[in-house]
């Protein structure tokens, strides 16, 4: 056979698929993220504890929200909602310093390396003493508590000083709403508690180490490292954020 | 004058188009990294509030510990009525009502132990950490997503999140 020259392939078109192409996957995706205020639901309890330990007044901040949409704080009405943030500042700074029982806001009180040391060893105590007895939700209870302790000494080793200056463990910001009011209003709440939440921690966590706790935070929901979990647990425990929301009645 | 040709009688040269293509398909592969694709097109209208310093939620899109609801106005304004208050929730795009006028919750509980049968195995994360993001219109009665907490409770889906649209913060503040 002769040796005959294969015909090149017309490609003239290819960019015209190619571009069928790109604007598919223009019209079907969007560039929008998904943002949201993530939070955690308490757990179902079957049956209501009785004689629940009273909470100082100091230690609760009540926003409320009527079928108006009008907000409250601490039975105080607020008209301009960007108010909030500044307030609950306050909340957790007051006493951050020094205690100053004089405001009506939550105290701090003073945690050592020492007191973390004491109070699991009392625990694993207790542990045992269930353990012996067989109740296992007391062991699962002691646990957890142990736990925490061990959350704040790590935390405590991380931040370098001696001791370790943390809020009331009541102190938590109570959002309560009536069924009509407008889910704007609602997260309007949320966003006040995460300005003034952030702002607290990203301030502390440049201080102790140079990049704000929200970068920590993002780089730790990508690729779960074990530093970067030790830096936010600290954060957290310094500035907890503890948000309550009541279920509005009918 | 002979030196100089009549300049009329000359075309212009072909342009080269073949890098063309390429170019285009740098784009599309651009687009294709850079976006997400939509979940769903919800059965009901909705407009999120705005806010600031919220969650990107992107990373648990990616490993899938993340269901989406919408709660807003049926596309058909004269069903409205059948609604409590108005609106209407929307589950993978059913549209969740009974006649006698109350949407039902308890589809919620349903739906999301459902939704979490159906992740892949190699998901690990329990049903308390995947999330429920409620998206809402901004003037949706707040009860009704107490209700759906409630729902979500009650299966032990302890991770709840409330969508609203990131309005951008200062970054001079940050």
């Amino acid at each position: 056979m002769a040796n005959r020259d294969i015909p090149e392939i017309n490609a003239g078109s290819m960019a015209d698929i190619a571009f069928l192409l790109l604007l598919f996957f223009l019209v079907t995706t969007t560039m929008d993220k998904d943002q949201a205020y993530v939070r955690s639901i308490p757990k179902k309890i079957e049956i209501p504890p009785e004689n629940l330990p009273d909470v100082q007044k100091r230690n609760i901040l009540a926003i409320k929200a009527n079928s108006q949409n009008q907000l409250m704080v601490r039975n105080v009405v607020f008209s301009d909602p960007d108010m909030i943030s500044d307030f609950i500042l306050r909340f957790y700074q007051t006493s951050e310093i020094k205690n100053k029982p004089e405001e009506n806001f939550p105290l701090y009180s003073t945690a050592t390396a020492g007191l973390c040391d004491l109070r699991m060893s009392e625990l694993d105590a207790k542990i045992d003493e269930a353990d012996k007895i067989g109740a296992n939700d007391l062991v699962k209870f002691f646990s957890s508590a142990l736990e925490e302790w061990n959350k704040k000494k790590k935390a405590i080793r991380l931040y370098g000083k001696s001791e370790l200056r943390e809020i009331d463990k009541q102190a938590h910001i109570r959002i309560e709403v009536q069924e009509a009011t407008a889910y704007s209003i609602f997260t309007q709440i949320h966003n006040e508690i995460e300005e003034a939440v952030v702002e607290l921690r990203n301030t502390k966590c440049k201080e102790l180490f140079g990049e704000p706790y929200t970068l920590v935070k993002q780089r730790y929901n990508q690729d779960s490292d074990a530093r970067d979990k030790e830096i936010l647990d600290l954060i957290e425990i310094l500035y907890p954020a503890r948000i309550v929301e009541v279920t509005p009645k009918n | 004058m002979s030196k100089f040709r009549k300049v009329e009688e000359r075309s212009a040269p072909a342009m080269n188009t073949a890098s063309l293509p390429d170019i285009v398909f740098m784009l599309l592969f651009f687009f294709m990294v850079a976006t997400t694709s939509k979940e769903t097109d919800p059965t009901v209208k909705y407009t999120s509030p705005e806010g600031s310093r919220t969650e990107d939620l992107t990373p648990y899109k990616q490993r899938s510990e993340i269901d989406f609801l919408y709660l807003g106005a049926p596309r058909n304004p004269n069903r409205a009525t059948a609604f409590k208050f108005g609106y209407a929730l929307s589950l993978d795009n059913v549209v969740q009502a009974t006649p006698d006028g109350l949407y039902s919750t308890n589809a919620v509980s349903r739906w999301k132990k459902d939704k979490f049968d159906q992740k892949p195995a190699r998901m690990i994360a329990p049903i308390e950490a995947v999330i429920t993001c409620v998206k809402a219109d901004q003037s949706a009665p707040s009860g009704l997503v107490f209700d759906i907490r409630k729902q979500l409770q009650d299966i032990d889906a302890l991770t709840i999140a409330y969508s609203v649209k990131d309005k951008g913060v200062n970054k001079a503040s940050q």
